[in-house]
Formats: C-alpha cells, sequence, structure tokens
C-alpha cells in the first residue's frame, strides 16, 4: 500500500504551510497557518486567557456549505485542544488555519464528511508544525470502513466508503490516548472495539516499546505518527542545514 | 428617620449566594457540587440537581402545528425545538437528469439479478433519496433562543453544522423510506382492451405496461429552537424524529387526462410515514476538576499511565472526570470534550442495540472504557425516549 505524501513550508506569506497527499482516498490538501494573529471581532466574547483556534475549509469546486461548518467545528475543537493557547504571546490572539481541498472526490451535500477527515486533519496538524505553534502533543488520524462480510478496510475509496456498512474516524494522539472518534452506519459495540485497535496498531505502529523510549525506528514501520514525526524531521533537517554545515 | 434604623446595623455579609458564586466561579461551583466534603454525606450531584448520567425532563407533543404535514414540540428541559414537516410534489419533468438516470439504473437491475432484494432496494433509495435531496432539514436558531444571537446575523456556525448533522443522520440511518415518497401512475392495459373485443385468447402475453414514477414528496423538515439551553442535538434530533412520526402524505396521483397530479383531500386516504427503526440521540460533556489539567502538565502522560493514575486518585475519593449527561448550558461551557452516541433497537426495543452513530471530540479524556459506558447509558434512554414518544 502507498503511503501519503506531504511536503511542508510550501507557501512564501504564510506562517506555516503543508501539502498533504493521501493517494488510498485520492485527497489532496493545502493547509496554511498563520499564528498568532490579532483578531478582529468582539473580545468579550472569547476567551482573553487563551488564543483561539479558527479554522477555515474551502473545497475545490464550490463554495463552503453546511457540511464545511460542521467539519471545521470538528477541526477546531480537535485542535483547540492540542494548541497550547497559553504559551507567551498567544493569549487574546488567533491561530487561523485554511484548508482547501485541492483534489479528490467532490462531497455532495448531505454526503458523509468522514472520507475526508483524517486528510484534513493530517494537513492542519503539519501545518500548525510548519508554524512553529506550541503543540502538547502530535496526532494521526485514519479511516476505517467495516464491509458487508465484516472486513475491516484502511483507507477506502470514496465509492467502497459509500458501500460500507460502517464507517470509523479514529484520531490518536501520540501517547495512544484516543482524541477523536466520529462513526456512522450500523454497527454494535464489539466492532467499535475492534475498529479502535485496528486504529490503534495503524497510527501507532505494531512495535509497542514498553520501556518507555522512542525506539529509533519509528517511522519504517508505516506508522502514522511515524510517517509524521519523520516528515517534520526532515524539514527540521533542510531548515538547519546551514547550521549543519558549518559544524 | 434615625429611631427607625437599628441600633445593631447588620455587619456586612462576606459570603456570597449561590447564584452569584455560580457566575462569579463557574468551575469551582460545579466542583463544589460533583465532589461534597466527605464529611457532609452529601451524595455527588450536578449543580442543576441531576445525578451525572440523568437526563432532564422529556415532554413531547405531536401534531402541534396545522398547516403542516406533520409536526412536534420536543422540550428537553429547557430547551425547547419546534419541528414541521411540509410535503411538495417534484415533478420528474422537472428533474434534469431523471431519463438519464432511469435508464442507467434500470441497465443495472439488470445486470445484476442475483444481489439481494434488501441490498438492491438500498442502492434504489439512497439514488433517489440523497442524489434527488428529497429529504431538506434546516435549522435555525431563532433570535431570543439564548443571549448571544443577534436578529438579523447570518445563520451561525452551531445552527449550520446543526443542519448538517440531521441531514447527514437522517440518510445514514435511511429513516425514511424512498418507497413512501414516490406517486406511481401505472399506464392502462389499451391494447389488451382493444385485443379483448376481437380475441380473448392471446390478452395475457401482452402484459401490463411498466408503472412509471411521475413524482416524488420533498420534505422540508424545518427546526426551530425556540429556547436553547444546551444540547440542541439532542432536542433536535427528537423533534425531527417525532415529526416524521406524525407525518401524513395525502394520496397523490398522476391524472392523465389533465397531465398533472391530483391530491386526495379526504384524511382517510392520507397515509403515514413507515421509517425505519427509532434512533435516539443522546449527547454528553465531559466536565474536569482540573480546569488548567490540559494546558499546565505540558508533558501529559501516557494513556495508561493516565489511566492508572486517574484508578488510583478515585480509589482514594478525589475524582477526577465526570461525565454529565445531556448537559444544560451552564455545564457545556465549562467543557470541551464531548460525545454524542445515535442508538437504536432492533424489533422494537426487544432485539440488540445498534449504534447508528458515535462521535467524541475535543479532549482525551474518555477512552474506549467511558464509551462503552456511554452506550449503556444511552441503551436506557432509548427505553425512555420510545416512551414518550410513543405517548405524544
Amino acid at each position: 500500500m502507498v503511503g501519503p505524501t506531504t511536503s511542508l513550508s510550501q507557501l512564501n506569506r504564510a506562517d506555516g504551510s503543508a501539502s498533504y497527499k493521501c493517494p488510498a482516498t485520492g485527497y489532496n490538501i493545502l493547509g496554511a497557518v498563520n499564528a498568532p494573529v490579532e483578531l478582529p471581532g468582539r473580545r468579550d466574547a472569547l476567551k482573553p486567557e487563551e488564543a483561539t483556534v479558527e479554522v477555515f475549509v474551502k473545497p475545490g469546486t464550490t463554495t463552503a456549505g453546511v457540511g464545511e461548518r460542521y467539519v471545521e467545528g470538528i477541526l477546531r475543537s480537535v485542535l483547540g485542544k492540542v494548541v497550547l493557547g497559553r504559551e507567551k504571546g498567544f493569549p487574546r490572539r488567533g491561530v487561523v488555519l485554511t484548508l482547501a481541498i485541492v483534489g479528490g472526490e467532490n462531497i455532495e451535500r448531505g454526503d458523509s464528511y468522514l472520507t475526508i477527515l483524517p486528510a484534513l486533519l493530517h494537513a492542519g496538524l503539519l501545518a500548525m508544525m510548519s508554524a512553529s505553534v506550541p503543540l502538547s502533543m502530535t496526532f494521526a488520524a485514519t479511516l476505517l470502513c467495516v464491509t458487508k462480510s465484516g472486513d475491516i478496510v484502511r483507507d477506502p475509496s470514496p465509492t467502497a466508503a459509500k458501500a460500507a456498512v460502517s464507517l470509523h474516524v479514529f484520531a490518536i494522539s501520540s501517547k495512544s490516548h484516543l482524541l477523536l472518534n466520529e462513526s456512522e452506519g450500523r454497527f454494535d459495540f464489539d466492532t467499535w472495539e475492534l475498529a479502535r485497535q485496528h486504529a490503534l496498531s495503524i497510527c501507532q505502529g505494531a512495535s509497542d516499546s514498553s520501556d518507555g523510549d522512542v525506539s529509533m525506528s519509528e517511522g519504517k514501520d508505516g506508522s502514522l505518527n511515524g510517517f509524521i514525526r519523520e516528515a517534520v524531521e526532515d524539514q527540521i533537517y533542510s531548515d538547519y542545514a546551514y547550521k549543519l554545515d558549518s559544524i | 428617620m434615625a429611631s427607625s434604623t437599628p441600633s445593631h446595623p447588620v455587619p456586612p455579609s462576606l459570603s456570597l449566594p449561590p447564584s452569584q458564586f455560580a457566575r462569579l466561579q463557574p468551575h469551582a461551583y460545579l466542583l463544589a457540587h460533583l465532589s461534597p466534603p466527605a464529611a457532609s454525606n452529601q451524595p455527588s450531584l450536578r449543580a442543576n440537581g441531576r445525578a451525572a448520567s440523568q437526563f432532564r425532563v422529556t415532554s413531547a407533543n405531536a401534531g402541534s402545528l396545522t398547516h403542516t404535514n406533520g409536526s412536534a414540540v420536543v422540550r428537553i428541559g429547557d430547551t425547547a425545538a419546534v419541528c414541521g414537516v411540509r410535503a411538495e410534489i417534484l415533478h420528474t419533468d422537472d428533474i434534469a437528469s431523471w431519463s438519464v438516470s432511469q435508464a442507467s439504473s434500470e441497465q443495472n437491475t439488470d445486470k445484476k439479478p442475483e444481489e439481494g432484494d434488501t441490498d438492491s432496494q438500498d442502492k434504489e433509495d439512497r439514488a433517489h433519496i440523497q442524489d434527488l435531496n428529497l429529504l431538506v432539514p434546516n435549522l435555525s436558531l431563532s433570535t431570543g433562543c439564548a443571549p448571544g444571537f443577534t436578529p438579523g446575523a447570518a445563520p451561525s456556525a452551531l445552527a449550520q453544522s446543526l443542519s448538517h448533522q440531521l441531514l447527514s443522520l437522517l440518510h445514514s440511518t435511511r429513516l425514511v423510506q424512498a418507497d413512501d415518497l414516490r406517486i406511481w401512475y401505472q399506464p392502462p392495459n389499451l391494447e389488451a382492451e382493444a385485443l379483448g373485443e376481437q380475441m380473448d385468447v392471446d390478452s395475457e402475453g401482452s402484459g401490463n405496461p411498466a408503472r412509471e414514477i411521475k413524482a416524488f414528496w420533498v420534505l422540508y423538515i424545518d427546526v426551530m429552537i425556540i429556547s436553547l439551553a444546551g444540547n440542541p442535538f439532542d432536542a433536535a434530533w427528537a423533534s425531527v424524529l417525532a415529526a416524521l412520526r406524525d407525518t401524513k402524505l395525502p394520496k397523490a396521483w398522476w391524472d392523465a387526462d389533465n397531465e398533472t397530479i391530483l391530491c386526495s383531500d379526504d384524511i382517510a386516504d392520507a397515509q403515514k410515514l413507515s421509517l425505519r427503526g427509532l434512533p435516539i440521540a443522546s449527547s454528553f460533556c465531559s466536565f474536569e476538576a482540573d480546569a488548567a489539567a490540559g494546558w499546565r502538565a505540558v508533558v501529559i502522560p501516557d494513556a495508561e499511565e493516565q489511566k492508572a493514575q486517574e484508578q488510583k486518585q478515585k480509589k482514594q475519593g478525589m475524582q477526577q472526570r465526570w461525565i454529565l449527561a445531556d448537559p444544560d448550558g451552564y455545564e457545556e461551557g465549562l467543557s470541551q470534550e464531548r460525545a454524542c452516541v445515535v442508538v437504536d433497537k432492533e424489533n422494537d426495543g426487544k432485539g440488540n442495540t445498534v449504534i447508528v452513530k458515535m462521535e467524541k471530540h475535543g479532549g482525551w479524556g474518555l477512552d474506549a472504557d467511558d464509551m462503552r459506558q456511554l452506550v449503556d447509558v444511552s441503551a436506557r434512554r432509548w427505553d425512555e425516549m420510545k416512551r414518550i414518544l410513543d405517548q405524544c
């Protein structure tokens, strides 16, 4: 299976940006982050001691509708909890994330938004890291579908997702917390638990180091958290290449 | 005068009335209710007097609006939602892609006759209801339902995302059957009549001409939240469900002479919708004892570590987290983590519990064990809601 690809800091004018492409589902997302910025608007309505996270999702071919409002709400609540909004320079300011759906199947009115949610989460997280927004943890998300025969399929194509009995999106943090779950369809709790464990192994990787050390081979085993880590490592390596050269 | 004032003026009290304390220190106020001192022997109750997994008093009334095909008012505590369902006719002539899509779907059914009956029916339902947008829910959070909703403003992000949630739940539960929304026309067998005069032997061979769909009913499902005190989704979904159960569609047929759809005004001819199942939504929020836990401890413990720690603290009587069912507005403002479970029970409540939708986001407190408990609580709530909806 071909893994996702990403590249960080593509846009010049944004504080941070990332493009994320998932070949299995076909989605291509471009994310840009500006942080911290001064926000216009009513100050008294916001929490003054924290940064406000704002998310905008822009579909590729149409204007944003009610489905985008919904997915923006989910992204805001997930990222808002992960961003350390009380770090120096962040309170009373805003973290503005814009995600454009550049490629992939269109999501029609009333369609499930779950198929694109992992790609949006990854693009958002990578853009945040590209902008050096302080985060308490990273996470990885995955889409699983349960077919009629009861098999759990990872990253189904949009047509396969429509035919599935149930769809599940899980976001697992780098410390194995369940950050987000969105499931729909018809299923019982045991199916959900199976899917959750499947997602945990996809996001964390099969090798479970119990000694608390970060294993050096992380990312090689194809886990999604390892993929996120590698992407950022590569970016930092190229950013600080001049320092390495001078040593 | 001076003589009327008491000689010993009461010293100004340093204590605040509870209502003021609730406004000044909302987090501490709710926490004090949930974790009373062990010596006081009080049970752990929420500030509104409910136990943690207790829902608010719910009432429902169907058929409240006269000008709709079906309507309902659902009240959960102080949150009240009015839902009206209005049916309008959509002619197939007005559907641009109708002849094309019809031809292609017929081809499909020819190709796969061996597939299960329900399977192909599912597909057709989806093709009609979803692709033709036969269900159009809209939710409005009207002015005055809660402070902060100003008149003349555009629909808030909350209202829009709730509209989407209603629509996607209607689609994913396949609550409404497409067959109820179709208006058929059976062309008369003119050939048979003509032939019948000449010879009545071969008339069976020609058969009746295939009946065709002439129009669809489109259901406009409008929800208005007239009072918002937390948990709008449960109330809105319950009102949609009650209104759809109440909906009656008039008998409609294609009149070949006038080339139009006619409807019967006889109420006895009108038919109720036959809904698939009864999915009930239950929402929860998670209240953290330490409001700053998320950001102060920059190094957050691993999931297992955190769980062990919580278990230890719980044993010592220091519970760190409460899962509150059906949060009101006050509690919603104090918690970030939300969960929503929509369950249905097969065979009218006698069968297994089926989860139709499950979501949680906004934190990392709830884990798989908590979700299992929430499903159990939601299953109990299903029984309660079924009783209420059956009575209305």
